[in-house]
């Protein structure tokens, strides 16, 4: 049994009369400790694959076990503390809190368990230093540039030991150099922190860091060079 | 409710838009105020209502006159009182007014006879500074109420000129009766001679103790009966309805602020829930990234109620501060026929403000938090 199953993954909305399929009948397995790429035109459906596994949404029908929990049928709340340990998500546009300082904002996650204060400080010392930013504690988003917004982003996605990072268009609002450095780090994660990557990306470039690239189209897997 | 590592975050999300939480805080602060004004207000309506020693005492009055200025009957009419089966004790009294009409700054005096004042005025008052022996050793000595004299800023050994009557204050003192907080004491045959219409042996009232409340009416109309075919016939109340019948018009007035006082809940309720909404509808997003961060929805609804909660408070604390201050320093009290209502200025009008607040604060931010908790972390994302 794959670490990640879908199974006949089916995402469905209705809008009005029609209803739209952003994915249809997914099969896909992922192992433990795999980074992932997963590409394909705009609207193919990969954010919302993504969000499914990250558990911020629930599918229609099939089946979707993580570690051999189903999370189809779990109640919200339940789904909530589950991301809580097993997921830090990366997002395109970065959404830290802007009221929030660099250290603020990464130690948002660890508010959730029963860590002490002293413990939630080496924690976010430990992420804020892994991405680079230690002289930053306590600069707000808008002192930043795109890049340590993302490393922050970063931080506060690794603070809590997740076992599974999703990113979705990690690099899609950053320049070259920044994007090289995020994709360098995320790699680091996957190899040395052994944690299970599952990337968006529209780039060639950035989806070869992966070991696996994977194409969706109109909500369904296209078998290719993979 | 919430854990409190996470008050901070509340605190800063508060911050975020200065201008308005501090324009919400002074609505609230506003309303608090005018609301703690009004507690206050029919406290001392309640307090004056219920006066300690209703159970016991008559008042006995001219008949079909309710001002002091009209009421009079002569001083010797005691003897004659104090022969009704019943009556434990009469004290005469002699009220002068400056105002008999429902004002906020009428000073009362009332002329007790020394000897029998000063027999009751161990039990009846707590001594703030002077004395009893120094007020029975002047003959223009006055005792007021701590009310007045905060009103009035009156030390002892001040001098002090109303309607007339100029009197020196030998003592200042505070009473557990409504009436007490409000009056100036002094010597009934001073009184009787410094009036502006000399009434020697004239007074206004004579107050009854009755042996048993059982007797109340009995003892009322007995003393009536005594007096009908007399010059100057009486008319004799319980100390309850007496004050009952004096301030029915304020009484009525101040139980209409009630609406006011419920107008100031309304209007505190919606400036704290609007302003939660505004602050709920700019963090769609922010509060999706929270969920996604693993924040249930009930956590997340918690931390709105919580912004809610600390904002309307602080207005209250503001509000409710303000209002006891002015209170205090004021000493304001409500007067008509000779009857005081005392605004109240207590740490439970505080207390009540404070609780109030806080309350209203919860109860705005429920249905923004209910709907926040309910969102849907992916239209979220979509709707910004
Ligand atoms: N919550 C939603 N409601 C309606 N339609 C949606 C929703 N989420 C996604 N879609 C639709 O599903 C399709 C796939 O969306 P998405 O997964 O975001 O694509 P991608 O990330 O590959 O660009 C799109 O046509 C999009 O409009
Ligand atoms: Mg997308």
């Amino acid at each position: 049994m794959s670490y990640i199953e879908c199974r006949k993954l089916t995402r469905a909305f209705h809008k009005g009369d029609t209803v739209i399929k952003p994915l249809r009948d997914l099969d896909l397995d992922i192992e433990e400790g795999m980074f992932l790429a997963l590409m394909g035109p705009s609207g193919s459906g990969k954010t919302t694959l993504l969000n499914l596994l990250a558990g911020i949404d629930t599918a229609t029908s099939g089946s979707l076990k993580i570690g051999g929990i189903e999370l189809t049928s779990m109640p919200r709340s339940r789904l909530a503390s589950w991301r809580a340990d097993t997921i830090g998500y990366i997002f395109q546009l970065y959404n830290l809190v802007p009221v929030l300082t660099a250290y603020e904002n990464v130690e948002l996650p660890l508010l959730l368990h029963n860590y002490s204060k002293k413990e939630r400080h080496a924690k976010v010392s430990l992420a804020l230093d892994l991405v680079g930013l230690a002289d930053r504690y306590d600069h707000y988003p808008r002192q930043l540039s795109g890049g340590q917004e993302q490393r922050v982003a970063i931080a506060r996605a690794i603070v809590g030991d997740p076992k599974i990072i999703v990113a979705d268009e990690p690099t899609g609002d950053l320049d070259a150099a920044a994007a090289a450095a995020t994709m360098a780090m995320l790699k680091r994660l996957n190899i040395e922190f052994k944690k299970t990557m599952i990337m968006v990306t529209h780039d060639p470039k950035t989806a070869a860091v992966a070991q696996k690239t994977l194409h969706l189209e109109k909500g369904q897997l296209i078998e290719n060079n993979a | 409710m919430v854990a409190l590592k996470f008050v901070p975050f509340a605190l800063k999300q508060i911050a975020r838009r200065p201008t308005r939480t501090l324009l919400t805080i002074c609505g609230v602060a506003t309303a608090m105020f005018l609301f703690c004004a009004i507690q206050s207000m029919q406290q001392g309506m309640k307090d004056a209502a219920e006066a300690n020693a209703a159970e016991t005492t008559l008042i006995v009055y001219r008949e079909n006159r309710f001002c002091p200025f009209t009421s009079k009957l002569p001083e010797r009419y005691d003897g004659r009182i104090a022969a009704v089966p019943g009556v434990k004790s009469v004290l005469p009294m002699k009220i002068v007014v400056s105002n008999c009409r429902a004002s906020l700054d009428v000073i009362t005096f009332r002329g007790v006879p020394s000897d029998m004042f000063v027999k009751q005025a161990q039990s009846q008052f707590r001594i703030l500074e002077g004395s009893i022996d120094d007020w029975n050793r002047r003959s223009d000595a006055a005792l007021i109420g701590a009310t007045m004299a905060t009103r009035r800023k009156l030390k002892v050994g001040d001098r002090f000129d109303a309607n007339g009557v100029v009197s020196i204050v030998a003592a200042i003192a505070d009473s557990d009766e409504a009436q007490d907080k409000n009056t100036a004491y002094v010597h009934l045959d001073f009184l009787q001679r410094a009036a502006a219409i000399k009434s020697l042996g004239i007074v206004t009232e004579f107050i009854v103790k009755v042996n048993d409340p059982k007797d109340m009416e009995s003892v009322a109309r007995k003393i009536d009966a005594e007096f009908a075919h007399d010059t100057e016939p009486t008319q004799t109340r319980s100390e309850k309805a007496f004050v009952a019948r004096a301030a029915g018009d304020l009484i009525e007035l101040v139980g209409f602020t009630r609406w006011l006082g419920l107008g100031c809940v309304f209007a505190v309720l919606a400036l704290v829930a609007n302003t939660v909404v505004m602050s709920v509808q700019d963090r769609v997003r922010e509060h999706a990234v929270l969920q996604t961060l693993g924040f249930t929805g009930f956590l997340i609804a918690r931390l709105i109620v919580l912004e809610g909660a600390i904002v309307s408070l602080a207005g209250g604390i503001v509000g409710a501060g303000l209002a006891v201050l002015a209170l205090r320093w004021g000493g304001v009290s409500l007067s008509t026929e000779g009857v005081n209502i005392n605004f109240s200025a207590s740490p439970q009008i505080l207390l009540t403000g404070l609780l109030v607040s806080l309350t209203l604060g919860i109860v705005a931010g429920l249905v923004p938090a209910w709907q926040a908790s309910r969102s849907d972390i992916v239209e979220s994302f979509r709707s910004v």
